[in-house]
């Protein structure tokens, strides 16, 4: 947000990028053959909510979508609302391309209806040595990663090497400030 | 709000121009003050925290307050602000800090009790928005000259004006002094307070925008402007621009023009206009 537009009080949300949605698929690759990492199944979007119609109709056509897809690519979804108020489209399906489609479909629909403000971040679960979740901030376009480790806890050494290894492959966080956790992710 | 901005430099302008004119040694008041200001727009978060009572809180102490206003963040693209907590019964929050490295978000445990997580999401919002448009930075900048032209007005009857002067009409110069001092001194606080409600309303609008759901800050100022406690707790902050409170801490009452908050009904109003315009 610009200093005028500062100045003068003025507040847009960032629009969502999601050009850089697409590099987990490549990215998923390496995660595997050298890490160890594989893929488990599960994607979500988050979505804060807005008070109005136009907002419900984006979301309707969002559930019609996945109802499609559920037919011709067998992903399940579940729309579910945290204790935050913000909404989850929880996807699973054990082909991680599809999962890929699928929040790249979520997230287009609501860009294109104008709610691309919305978007908080979109979530991927790995499994390895530990269960990885890799976290992409719409706003920033980049990915970070988040292991959550006993309670509130997070492993921060291993998260440091993923970033290292992975940083060649993938649009990564620069700002560890903002590697921002989430706790409680229905997925 | 780019009028009274324009005003306000135009009045600051002219009484610069007055005191190099009246030929003063009143130079050392204001660099003295700028010193003072500079203090106090720097260690601001530091000095008000303290005032208040104000006790930054870590993760594990508020992990519900770290997530709103971290997920507030991360949908705004701002850097994440300190979080402070105030233990008091009286509802009300406020943001501080000179810019948004140094911000501080802070809550009463009182408004933590009474409003539900919506509508204090709607209140950090409210405060992240101050920050975001270095609101802080704006009025300690605008009250600048105007607590030069006060200090002239309280100060001037006793020390008289700028020492030797060499014309000899050292009374006339005074009174001149104490009487344009007056008028700047009165002006620029109904300027300030007006720039001061139209940040008041930015704010709520950002909180608004940045929420997606204007109802929720409308509940949560009419839950917190309802309340009678005593306010003598908030008084000594009242006066040099410190913090930025969701609520006045005193109610101006008497005179809209002084008043720093807008009124709760043309707050409400603009709010359900952002509503309106969320739906079309």
């Amino acid at each position: 947000m610009g200093f005028l537009d500062a100045l003068l009080g003025k507040t847009k949300l960032p629009e969502a990028k999601t050009d850089k949605l697409f590099a987990i698929s490549t990215a998923a690759i390496t995660l595997e053959t050298t890490l160890g990492y594989r893929p488990d199944g599960a994607a979500a979007v988050c979505i804060k909510p807005v008070d109005s119609s136009r907002y419900d109709a984006a979301r309707a056509e969002v559930e019609e979508l996945l109802k499609l897809s559920m037919k011709d690519t067998g992903t399940n979804y579940s729309i579910q609302k945290d204790e935050y108020h913000y909404v989850w489209v929880v996807l699973s399906d054990p082909d991680f391309e599809d999962l890929v489609t699928g929040v790249q479909m979520v997230s287009q629909i609501l860009t294109e209806q104008g709610f691309g403000t919305q978007l908080l971040a979109a979530v991927y679960r790995f499994k390895g040595e530990a269960t990885l979740y890799w976290i992409y901030n719409f706003k920033q376009g980049a990915f970070y990663p988040f292991v959550p480790d006993r309670g509130r806890e997070r492993d921060t050494l291993r998260e440091l090497r993923l970033k290292a290894i992975m940083a060649k492959e993938m649009p990564i966080e620069k700002d560890e400030s903002r590697w921002y956790p989430m706790w409680g992710m229905p997925l | 709000m780019l009028l009274t901005m324009f005003l306000l430099g135009v009045l600051y302008l002219a009484f610069l121009a007055f005191l190099l004119y009246m030929n003063v040694s009143q130079i050392g008041i204001i660099l003295f003050m700028g010193g003072f200001m500079f203090l106090q727009y720097f260690y601001s978060d530091k000095m008000i925290l303290s005032s208040m009572g104000a006790k930054i809180v870590s993760e594990s102490e508020a992990p519900r307050l770290y997530e709103m206003v971290r997920r507030l963040c991360q949908n705004a693209n701002l850097p994440m602000p300190r979080i402070a907590v105030v233990r008091t019964d009286m509802a009300n929050a406020f943001a501080t800090g000179r810019n948004q490295s140094h911000a501080v978000v802070a809550v009463t445990t009182g408004i933590m009790n009474r409003l539900n997580a919506q509508e204090l999401e709607a209140v950090l919002a409210h405060e992240l928005t101050h920050v975001k448009n270095r609101d802080m930075m704006v009025l300690t900048i605008a009250t600048f000259l105007s607590s030069i032209a006060q200090i002239i007005v309280q100060w001037l009857p006793f020390i008289g004006f700028g020492g030797d002067d060499r014309e000899g009409n050292s009374a006339g110069g005074a009174a001149l002094a104490f009487v344009v001092s007056l008028v700047v001194w009165i002006v620029s606080i109904i300027l300030i307070r007006t720039l001061s409600r139209y940040r008041e309303f930015a704010a709520d609008r950002g909180a608004a925008i940045i929420t997606g759901q204007p109802a929720n800050l409308i509940s949560a100022l009419q839950k917190i402007s309802g309340q009678r406690v005593a306010r003598e707790d908030l008084r000594r902050v009242e006066g040099p621009v410190s913090a930025l409170f969701i609520t006045p801490a005193i109610s101006g009452g008497i005179m809209k023009l002084f008043s720093t908050h807008p009124p709760l009904e043309a707050r409400v109003a603009a709010l359900e206009r952002i509503e309106m315009e969320l739906e079309a």
